[in-house]
Protein backbone atom coordinates (compact mmCIF):
# COMPACT_ATOMS: atom_id res chain seq x y z
CA UNK A 1 0.00 0.00 0.00
CA UNK A 2 2.51 2.12 1.04
CA UNK A 3 4.71 1.91 -2.02
CA UNK A 4 1.00 2.44 -4.33
CA UNK A 5 0.75 5.81 -2.50
CA UNK A 6 4.67 6.76 -2.89
CA UNK A 7 5.20 5.96 -6.71
CA UNK A 8 1.90 5.37 -8.56
CA UNK A 9 -0.26 7.76 -6.51
CA UNK A 10 1.94 10.38 -7.07
CA UNK A 11 2.99 9.36 -10.83
CA UNK A 12 -1.05 9.69 -11.22
CA UNK A 13 -2.15 12.61 -9.38
CA UNK A 14 1.26 14.57 -11.60
CA UNK A 15 -0.61 12.83 -14.64
CA UNK A 16 -4.14 14.09 -14.47
CA UNK A 17 -3.34 17.56 -13.14
CA UNK A 18 -0.73 18.12 -16.18
CA UNK A 19 -3.32 17.11 -18.39
CA UNK A 20 -5.81 18.99 -16.65
CA UNK A 21 -3.87 21.96 -17.08
CA UNK A 22 -2.52 22.17 -20.66
CA UNK A 23 -6.48 21.68 -21.52
CA UNK A 24 -7.37 24.35 -20.25
CA UNK A 25 -4.15 26.61 -21.55
CA UNK A 26 -4.78 25.57 -24.82
CA UNK A 27 -8.77 24.77 -25.57
CA UNK A 28 -9.98 27.03 -23.55
CA UNK A 29 -10.36 30.85 -24.04
CA UNK A 30 -11.03 31.91 -20.81
CA UNK A 31 -9.96 30.42 -17.23
CA UNK A 32 -12.14 28.00 -15.99
CA UNK A 33 -13.03 27.80 -12.09
CA UNK A 34 -11.76 24.42 -11.88
CA UNK A 35 -8.01 25.38 -13.12
CA UNK A 36 -8.35 28.17 -10.37
CA UNK A 37 -8.88 25.97 -7.77
CA UNK A 38 -6.18 23.75 -9.01
CA UNK A 39 -3.86 26.98 -9.20
CA UNK A 40 -5.09 28.04 -5.67
CA UNK A 41 -3.95 24.34 -4.81
CA UNK A 42 -0.59 25.47 -6.10
CA UNK A 43 0.28 28.62 -4.40
CA UNK A 44 -0.74 26.77 -1.39
CA UNK A 45 2.17 24.02 -2.09
CA UNK A 46 4.44 26.72 -2.78
CA UNK A 47 3.54 28.61 0.05
CA UNK A 48 4.25 25.48 2.87
CA UNK A 49 7.21 24.65 0.81
CA UNK A 50 8.59 28.17 2.00
CA UNK A 51 7.67 27.20 5.39
CA UNK A 52 9.46 23.93 5.21
CA UNK A 53 12.42 25.47 3.21
CA UNK A 54 13.00 27.78 6.46
CA UNK A 55 12.51 24.84 9.00
CA UNK A 56 15.02 22.89 7.13
CA UNK A 57 17.43 25.83 7.15
CA UNK A 58 16.85 26.02 10.63
CA UNK A 59 17.74 22.37 11.17
CA UNK A 60 20.98 22.27 8.82
CA UNK A 61 22.50 25.39 10.58
CA UNK A 62 21.46 24.52 14.12
CA UNK A 63 23.38 21.13 13.53
CA UNK A 64 26.26 22.90 12.29
CA UNK A 65 26.56 24.99 15.67
CA UNK A 66 26.35 21.97 17.69
CA UNK A 67 28.64 20.07 15.68
CA UNK A 68 31.09 23.02 15.30
CA UNK A 69 31.46 22.22 11.86
CA UNK A 70 33.95 24.51 9.77
CA UNK A 71 32.39 28.14 9.52
CA UNK A 72 29.99 27.59 12.28
CA UNK A 73 30.19 31.29 13.29
CA UNK A 74 28.01 32.29 10.46
CA UNK A 75 25.50 29.45 10.94
CA UNK A 76 25.55 31.04 14.49
CA UNK A 77 25.27 34.26 13.02
CA UNK A 78 22.44 33.56 10.91
CA UNK A 79 20.27 31.77 13.36
CA UNK A 80 20.71 34.59 15.50
CA UNK A 81 19.72 37.11 12.83
CA UNK A 82 17.00 34.78 12.00
CA UNK A 83 15.30 35.19 15.56
CA UNK A 84 15.95 39.25 15.87
CA UNK A 85 13.97 39.29 12.68
CA UNK A 86 11.31 36.83 13.62
CA UNK A 87 10.76 38.57 17.04
CA UNK A 88 10.84 42.09 15.30
CA UNK A 89 7.90 40.77 12.77
CA UNK A 90 5.87 39.71 15.58
CA UNK A 91 6.37 42.76 18.09
CA UNK A 92 5.61 45.00 14.82
CA UNK A 93 2.56 42.64 13.95
CA UNK A 94 0.88 42.91 17.57
CA UNK A 95 1.85 46.14 18.06
CA UNK A 96 0.21 47.74 14.81
CA UNK A 97 -1.58 44.91 12.98
CA UNK A 98 1.12 45.01 10.19
CA UNK A 99 3.81 42.90 9.41
CA UNK A 100 6.73 44.97 8.91
CA UNK A 101 5.60 48.82 10.64
CA UNK A 102 7.44 49.13 13.77
CA UNK A 103 10.76 50.93 13.88
CA UNK A 104 13.33 48.25 14.84
CA UNK A 105 12.19 46.07 11.87
CA UNK A 106 12.30 49.31 9.46
CA UNK A 107 15.58 50.30 11.00
CA UNK A 108 17.21 47.18 10.68
CA UNK A 109 16.03 46.80 6.83
CA UNK A 110 16.59 50.29 6.09
CA UNK A 111 19.88 50.27 7.82
CA UNK A 112 21.55 46.99 7.54
CA UNK A 113 19.99 45.33 4.86
CA UNK A 114 19.20 47.83 1.78
CA UNK A 115 23.02 48.98 1.93
CA UNK A 116 24.23 45.73 2.58
CA UNK A 117 22.14 44.68 -0.92
CA UNK A 118 22.63 47.50 -2.39
CA UNK A 119 26.79 47.08 -1.77
CA UNK A 120 26.66 43.29 -2.76
CA UNK A 121 26.27 43.39 -6.39
CA UNK A 122 28.17 46.32 -7.64
CA UNK A 123 31.21 44.12 -5.71
CA UNK A 124 30.91 41.68 -8.05
CA UNK A 125 31.88 44.56 -11.01
CA UNK A 126 35.17 43.99 -9.35
CA UNK A 127 35.48 39.98 -9.41
CA UNK A 128 34.28 40.60 -13.01
CA UNK A 129 37.05 43.01 -13.69
CA UNK A 130 39.76 40.66 -12.57
CA UNK A 131 37.91 37.00 -13.93
CA UNK A 132 37.51 39.14 -17.62
CA UNK A 133 41.24 40.01 -17.02
CA UNK A 134 42.62 36.70 -16.75
CA UNK A 135 40.06 34.20 -18.53
CA UNK A 136 39.89 36.70 -21.94
CA UNK A 137 42.95 35.54 -23.25
CA UNK A 138 43.27 34.83 -27.35
CA UNK A 139 44.97 31.11 -27.07
CA UNK A 140 43.12 30.35 -30.28
CA UNK A 141 41.20 31.70 -32.97
CA UNK A 142 37.98 30.52 -31.24
CA UNK A 143 38.81 32.67 -28.53
CA UNK A 144 40.41 35.37 -30.19
CA UNK A 145 37.30 36.05 -31.73
CA UNK A 146 34.91 35.69 -28.76
CA UNK A 147 37.26 38.60 -27.48
CA UNK A 148 36.63 40.63 -30.51
CA UNK A 149 32.98 40.49 -30.28
CA UNK A 150 32.66 40.63 -26.76
CA UNK A 151 34.95 44.23 -26.77
CA UNK A 152 32.68 45.56 -29.71
CA UNK A 153 29.41 44.82 -27.80
CA UNK A 154 31.05 46.63 -24.85
CA UNK A 155 32.31 49.50 -26.38
CA UNK A 156 28.64 49.67 -28.17
CA UNK A 157 26.80 49.56 -24.56
CA UNK A 158 29.08 52.18 -23.18
CA UNK A 159 28.45 55.66 -24.54
CA UNK A 160 31.70 56.13 -24.66
CA UNK A 161 32.01 53.45 -27.83
CA UNK A 162 30.19 55.95 -29.88
CA UNK A 163 31.85 58.65 -28.56
CA UNK A 164 35.11 57.60 -29.93
CA UNK A 165 34.04 56.17 -33.07
CA UNK A 166 30.41 55.55 -33.75
CA UNK A 167 31.61 52.27 -36.14
CA UNK A 168 31.73 50.71 -32.91
CA UNK A 169 27.90 50.82 -32.26
CA UNK A 170 27.15 49.67 -35.68
CA UNK A 171 29.76 46.41 -35.44
CA UNK A 172 28.40 45.96 -31.72
CA UNK A 173 24.98 46.19 -32.82
CA UNK A 174 25.83 43.78 -35.85
CA UNK A 175 27.45 41.44 -33.29
CA UNK A 176 24.17 41.05 -30.89
CA UNK A 177 21.67 41.60 -33.79
CA UNK A 178 23.14 39.31 -36.42
CA UNK A 179 24.88 37.11 -34.60
CA UNK A 180 23.92 36.53 -31.21
CA UNK A 181 19.85 36.75 -31.06
CA UNK A 182 19.50 33.80 -33.66
CA UNK A 183 21.68 31.40 -31.39
CA UNK A 184 19.67 32.72 -28.26
CA UNK A 185 16.63 31.88 -30.39
CA UNK A 186 17.69 28.50 -31.33
CA UNK A 187 18.83 27.99 -27.60
CA UNK A 188 15.25 28.96 -26.34
CA UNK A 189 13.66 26.81 -28.50
CA UNK A 190 15.35 24.04 -28.03
CA UNK A 191 15.18 24.41 -24.45
CA UNK A 192 11.27 24.94 -24.75
CA UNK A 193 11.46 20.95 -26.64
CA UNK A 194 13.81 19.62 -24.38
CA UNK A 195 11.11 21.07 -21.60
CA UNK A 196 8.64 18.97 -23.46
CA UNK A 197 10.15 15.70 -23.60
CA UNK A 198 10.82 15.66 -19.89
CA UNK A 199 7.61 16.35 -19.22
CA UNK A 200 6.23 13.59 -21.44
CA UNK A 201 8.71 11.54 -19.77
CA UNK A 202 7.58 12.59 -16.28
CA UNK A 203 3.82 11.69 -17.09
CA UNK A 204 5.14 8.35 -18.51
CA UNK A 205 7.46 7.68 -15.09
CA UNK A 206 10.58 7.44 -16.74
CA UNK A 207 11.72 10.93 -15.21
CA UNK A 208 11.73 10.37 -11.45
CA UNK A 209 13.97 12.83 -10.27
CA UNK A 210 11.40 15.24 -8.76
CA UNK A 211 9.62 11.75 -7.12
CA UNK A 212 10.40 11.01 -3.59
CA UNK A 213 13.91 9.55 -3.52
CA UNK A 214 14.24 9.68 -7.46
CA UNK A 215 14.38 5.57 -7.03
CA UNK B 1 61.15 37.95 -16.93
CA UNK B 2 60.71 41.61 -19.20
CA UNK B 3 58.15 44.18 -17.86
CA UNK B 4 55.96 43.37 -20.99
CA UNK B 5 55.42 39.41 -19.72
CA UNK B 6 54.79 40.79 -16.24
CA UNK B 7 51.52 42.44 -17.66
CA UNK B 8 50.06 38.60 -18.14
CA UNK B 9 49.82 38.17 -14.28
CA UNK B 10 48.80 41.33 -12.54
CA UNK B 11 47.61 40.78 -8.85
CA UNK B 12 43.78 41.80 -8.73
CA UNK B 13 44.02 44.04 -5.96
CA UNK B 14 45.85 46.61 -8.38
CA UNK B 15 43.11 46.61 -10.68
CA UNK B 16 40.62 46.78 -7.73
CA UNK B 17 42.36 50.19 -6.60
CA UNK B 18 42.46 51.46 -10.51
CA UNK B 19 38.75 50.68 -10.77
CA UNK B 20 38.07 52.14 -7.53
CA UNK B 21 39.84 55.11 -8.17
CA UNK B 22 38.56 55.34 -12.01
CA UNK B 23 34.61 55.22 -10.96
CA UNK B 24 35.57 57.86 -8.81
CA UNK B 25 36.22 60.69 -11.38
CA UNK B 26 32.66 60.64 -13.27
CA UNK B 27 30.95 60.91 -10.16
CA UNK B 28 33.12 64.07 -8.46
CA UNK B 29 33.19 65.27 -12.51
CA UNK B 30 30.47 63.96 -14.77
CA UNK B 31 31.75 63.63 -18.63
CA UNK B 32 28.79 62.94 -19.87
CA UNK B 33 28.85 60.79 -23.00
CA UNK B 34 26.19 61.10 -25.67
CA UNK B 35 23.59 58.55 -25.06
CA UNK B 36 21.79 56.75 -28.38
CA UNK B 37 18.22 55.38 -27.33
CA UNK B 38 17.91 51.89 -28.91
CA UNK B 39 14.73 50.74 -30.44
CA UNK B 40 13.41 48.44 -27.98
CA UNK B 41 13.40 51.46 -25.42
CA UNK B 42 11.63 53.74 -27.77
CA UNK B 43 9.73 51.15 -28.33
CA UNK B 44 8.68 50.59 -24.82
CA UNK B 45 8.51 54.68 -24.02
CA UNK B 46 5.76 55.10 -27.17
CA UNK B 47 3.90 51.69 -25.66
CA UNK B 48 3.08 54.01 -22.50
CA UNK B 49 2.73 57.18 -23.61
CA UNK B 50 0.31 59.24 -25.65
CA UNK B 51 -2.46 57.40 -27.44
CA UNK B 52 -1.17 54.03 -26.27
CA UNK B 53 -2.19 54.87 -22.49
CA UNK B 54 -5.87 56.12 -22.07
CA UNK B 55 -7.05 57.91 -18.61
CA UNK B 56 -7.82 55.83 -15.92
CA UNK B 57 -6.30 52.29 -17.51
CA UNK B 58 -5.10 49.96 -14.95
CA UNK B 59 -1.62 49.29 -15.29
CA UNK B 60 0.54 46.54 -13.31
CA UNK B 61 3.74 47.12 -11.66
CA UNK B 62 5.38 44.30 -11.18
CA UNK B 63 8.59 44.44 -8.74
CA UNK B 64 10.30 41.30 -9.56
CA UNK B 65 14.08 42.84 -8.05
CA UNK B 66 15.49 43.35 -4.50
CA UNK B 67 17.56 46.16 -3.59
CA UNK B 68 20.93 44.87 -5.01
CA UNK B 69 19.18 45.16 -8.63
CA UNK B 70 18.52 48.78 -7.97
CA UNK B 71 20.89 50.68 -9.94
CA UNK B 72 19.93 48.25 -12.88
CA UNK B 73 15.92 48.65 -13.05
CA UNK B 74 14.74 51.08 -10.93
CA UNK B 75 15.82 54.10 -13.21
CA UNK B 76 13.55 52.52 -15.86
CA UNK B 77 10.68 51.76 -13.40
CA UNK B 78 11.05 55.43 -12.13
CA UNK B 79 10.46 56.76 -15.52
CA UNK B 80 7.42 54.19 -16.55
CA UNK B 81 5.51 55.13 -13.54
CA UNK B 82 5.97 58.95 -13.60
CA UNK B 83 5.21 58.49 -17.47
CA UNK B 84 2.01 56.30 -16.84
CA UNK B 85 0.97 58.67 -13.96
CA UNK B 86 1.26 61.56 -16.37
CA UNK B 87 -0.88 60.07 -19.23
CA UNK B 88 -3.31 59.53 -16.34
CA UNK B 89 -3.60 55.83 -15.94
CA UNK B 90 -3.86 54.12 -12.43
CA UNK B 91 -1.09 51.94 -11.50
CA UNK B 92 -0.82 48.37 -9.11
CA UNK B 93 2.49 48.05 -7.72
CA UNK B 94 3.14 44.24 -6.42
CA UNK B 95 5.66 42.17 -6.91
CA UNK B 96 7.14 38.57 -6.23
CA UNK B 97 10.39 39.85 -4.66
CA UNK B 98 10.79 39.61 -1.09
CA UNK B 99 12.18 43.83 -0.97
CA UNK B 100 9.53 44.22 -2.86
CA UNK B 101 8.14 47.24 -0.07
CA UNK B 102 11.51 48.79 0.20
CA UNK B 103 10.90 49.04 -3.95
CA UNK B 104 7.79 50.54 -3.39
CA UNK B 105 9.21 53.16 -0.91
CA UNK B 106 12.10 53.42 -3.22
CA UNK B 107 9.58 54.77 -6.04
CA UNK B 108 7.62 57.03 -3.34
CA UNK B 109 10.92 58.73 -3.10
CA UNK B 110 12.10 58.80 -6.74
CA UNK B 111 8.35 59.87 -8.40
CA UNK B 112 7.94 61.88 -4.91
CA UNK B 113 6.86 65.10 -7.02
CA UNK B 114 4.55 62.82 -9.41
CA UNK B 115 2.95 61.06 -6.34
CA UNK B 116 1.75 64.32 -4.48
CA UNK B 117 -1.74 64.35 -6.34
CA UNK B 118 -2.44 61.04 -6.55
CA UNK B 119 -4.67 59.37 -3.62
CA UNK B 120 -3.91 55.78 -2.60
CA UNK B 121 -7.08 53.82 -3.24
CA UNK B 122 -8.04 55.66 -6.39
CA UNK B 123 -4.92 56.62 -8.37
CA UNK B 124 -2.71 53.56 -7.60
CA UNK B 125 -2.55 50.58 -5.15
CA UNK B 126 0.26 48.36 -3.33
CA UNK B 127 -0.75 44.71 -3.23
CA UNK B 128 2.08 43.55 -1.51
CA UNK B 129 4.79 40.26 -1.78
CA UNK B 130 3.37 37.60 -4.03
CA UNK B 131 4.61 33.85 -3.53
CA UNK B 132 3.33 31.11 -5.81
CA UNK B 133 5.95 31.35 -8.64
CA UNK B 134 4.48 31.09 -12.23
CA UNK B 135 1.54 29.53 -10.90
CA UNK B 136 0.75 32.77 -9.31
CA UNK B 137 0.83 34.73 -11.76
CA UNK B 138 -1.59 32.89 -13.83
CA UNK B 139 -4.24 32.74 -11.37
CA UNK B 140 -3.41 36.75 -11.54
CA UNK B 141 -5.11 36.56 -15.20
CA UNK B 142 -7.86 35.07 -14.15
CA UNK B 143 -8.82 36.33 -10.49
CA UNK B 144 -6.63 38.52 -9.11
CA UNK B 145 -8.80 38.84 -5.57
CA UNK B 146 -7.75 34.77 -5.54
CA UNK B 147 -4.31 36.15 -5.02
CA UNK B 148 -4.55 39.12 -3.06
CA UNK B 149 -8.00 39.23 -1.13
CA UNK B 150 -6.62 42.47 0.64
CA UNK B 151 -3.80 45.05 -0.52
CA UNK B 152 -0.44 44.94 1.90
CA UNK B 153 -2.22 47.02 4.15
CA UNK B 154 -4.73 45.14 5.15
CA UNK B 155 -7.90 47.01 3.06
CA UNK B 156 -9.92 44.36 1.41
CA UNK B 157 -9.48 44.83 -2.80
CA UNK B 158 -13.02 45.62 -2.65
CA UNK B 159 -13.18 49.22 -0.37
CA UNK B 160 -10.32 50.36 -2.59
CA UNK B 161 -12.44 52.56 -5.49
CA UNK B 162 -9.68 52.18 -8.41
CA UNK B 163 -9.70 48.17 -7.67
CA UNK B 164 -13.58 48.01 -8.40
CA UNK B 165 -14.31 45.68 -11.33
CA UNK B 166 -10.47 45.12 -11.62
CA UNK B 167 -10.52 41.13 -11.38
CA UNK B 168 -8.89 40.01 -14.69
CA UNK B 169 -6.48 40.21 -17.11
CA UNK B 170 -8.96 41.72 -19.16
CA UNK B 171 -9.26 44.93 -16.72
CA UNK B 172 -5.68 45.47 -17.08
CA UNK B 173 -4.46 47.59 -20.12
CA UNK B 174 -1.14 46.25 -19.71
CA UNK B 175 1.94 45.14 -17.57
CA UNK B 176 5.55 46.29 -16.66
CA UNK B 177 7.50 43.57 -15.20
CA UNK B 178 10.80 44.78 -14.33
CA UNK B 179 12.46 41.92 -12.63
CA UNK B 180 15.83 39.65 -12.25
CA UNK B 181 14.58 36.07 -13.25
CA UNK B 182 11.86 34.81 -14.50
CA UNK B 183 9.07 36.94 -13.75
CA UNK B 184 8.62 38.77 -17.22
CA UNK B 185 8.93 35.44 -18.98
CA UNK B 186 5.92 34.08 -16.48
CA UNK B 187 3.86 37.08 -17.51
CA UNK B 188 4.59 36.74 -21.19
CA UNK B 189 3.41 32.54 -20.81
CA UNK B 190 0.38 33.26 -18.72
CA UNK B 191 -1.09 36.96 -19.67
CA UNK B 192 0.59 37.88 -22.96
CA UNK B 193 1.08 34.62 -24.95
CA UNK B 194 -2.30 33.13 -23.45
CA UNK B 195 -4.52 36.19 -23.68
CA UNK B 196 -2.52 38.69 -25.80
CA UNK B 197 -1.73 41.16 -22.96
CA UNK B 198 0.12 44.13 -23.24
CA UNK B 199 3.45 43.54 -21.69
CA UNK B 200 6.86 44.84 -21.10
CA UNK B 201 10.41 44.22 -19.36
CA UNK B 202 12.48 46.15 -17.89
CA UNK B 203 15.55 43.44 -17.51
CA UNK B 204 18.78 43.80 -15.48
CA UNK B 205 21.80 43.66 -18.46
CA UNK B 206 22.51 40.28 -18.16
CA UNK B 207 19.34 39.28 -19.16
CA UNK B 208 19.54 41.35 -22.10
CA UNK B 209 20.85 38.94 -24.47
CA UNK B 210 17.52 36.16 -23.31
CA UNK B 211 15.43 39.27 -23.55
CA UNK B 212 16.11 40.67 -26.94
CA UNK B 213 14.62 37.81 -28.85
CA UNK B 214 10.99 38.32 -27.04
CA UNK B 215 11.11 41.56 -27.90
CA UNK B 216 11.45 40.83 -31.48
CA UNK B 217 9.60 38.65 -31.61
CA UNK B 218 6.33 40.87 -29.97
CA UNK B 219 6.38 39.34 -27.10
CA UNK B 220 7.25 42.44 -25.24
CA UNK B 221 6.53 45.73 -27.13
CA UNK B 222 9.29 47.07 -25.20
CA UNK B 223 12.43 46.51 -23.48
CA UNK B 224 14.71 48.59 -21.23
CA UNK B 225 18.01 46.51 -20.81
CA UNK B 226 19.94 47.69 -17.74
CA UNK B 227 21.22 51.31 -16.32
CA UNK B 228 21.79 51.85 -19.79
CA UNK B 229 18.08 51.35 -20.74
CA UNK B 230 17.63 53.55 -17.78
CA UNK B 231 19.70 56.18 -18.90
CA UNK B 232 17.47 56.37 -22.42
CA UNK B 233 14.35 56.10 -20.62
CA UNK B 234 15.75 60.12 -18.77
CA UNK B 235 16.55 61.11 -21.83
CA UNK B 236 12.99 60.28 -23.58
CA UNK B 237 11.14 61.80 -20.74
CA UNK B 238 13.73 64.78 -20.12
CA UNK B 239 14.28 64.33 -16.47
CA UNK B 240 17.90 62.93 -16.10
CA UNK B 241 18.79 61.28 -13.15
CA UNK B 242 20.44 58.18 -11.69
CA UNK B 243 20.92 56.23 -14.42
CA UNK B 244 22.66 59.10 -16.77
CA UNK B 245 25.02 59.80 -14.53
CA UNK B 246 26.18 55.93 -14.13
CA UNK B 247 26.57 55.88 -17.43
CA UNK B 248 29.93 57.68 -17.04
CA UNK B 249 30.68 55.13 -14.89
CA UNK B 250 29.76 52.14 -17.07
CA UNK B 251 32.14 54.07 -20.06
CA UNK B 252 34.90 54.18 -17.87
CA UNK B 253 35.28 50.97 -16.23
CA UNK B 254 34.67 49.62 -20.15
CA UNK B 255 37.20 51.19 -21.05
CA UNK B 256 39.52 49.89 -18.53
CA UNK B 257 38.25 46.66 -18.88
CA UNK B 258 39.32 46.72 -22.51
CA UNK B 259 42.30 47.90 -21.91
CA UNK B 260 43.29 45.41 -18.94
CA UNK B 261 42.00 42.49 -21.12
CA UNK B 262 44.80 44.06 -24.09
CA UNK B 263 47.50 44.13 -21.37
CA UNK B 264 46.39 40.68 -20.53
CA UNK B 265 46.99 39.23 -24.36
CA UNK B 266 50.37 41.74 -24.50
CA UNK B 267 51.78 40.12 -21.61
CA UNK B 268 50.30 36.07 -22.69
CA UNK B 269 51.98 36.80 -26.39
CA UNK B 270 55.57 38.29 -24.77
CA UNK B 271 55.74 35.24 -22.23
CA UNK B 272 54.88 32.64 -24.81
CA UNK B 273 57.85 34.41 -27.54
CA UNK B 274 60.47 34.65 -24.59
CA UNK B 275 59.74 31.05 -23.50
Amino acid sequence: MSQILRREAVYAFTGIITILMILEYFFWPTPQIWADTIRTWAIIVFNISLGLGAIRLLMQQSMNVQKRRENWQYSAMLLSLFVVMLLTGFAGYFATGLQTSNGIYDWLFINIYTPLGATLYPITGFYIFSAAYRAFRARNVDAALMLIAGCFVMLKNAPVGEAIWIGFATIGNWFQFTGQIPGMRTFSIVGAFGLMAYGFRALLGKERGFYAGGE
Amino acid sequence: MSALSKLANVDSRVFYWILFIALMVPFLSPIGFPITIAENTRDLYEGITDDEVEEGDVWIMNFGYGVSAWPECHPSVTVCTKALFREGAKIIFMGPHYDVELTYNKIHDTVRDDFVDKVYGEDYVFLGYITGGESAIAQLASNIRSVYPVDHFGTPLDELSMMQGVNTHEDIAGVLSSDTGDYGVHFMTQWQAAYGSKLAEIGIAMNGSTDLPRWQAGNYFGLSIGSRGGAELEILIGELGEATTAMDSISVSHLLLIFAVILGNIGMVVQRRSS
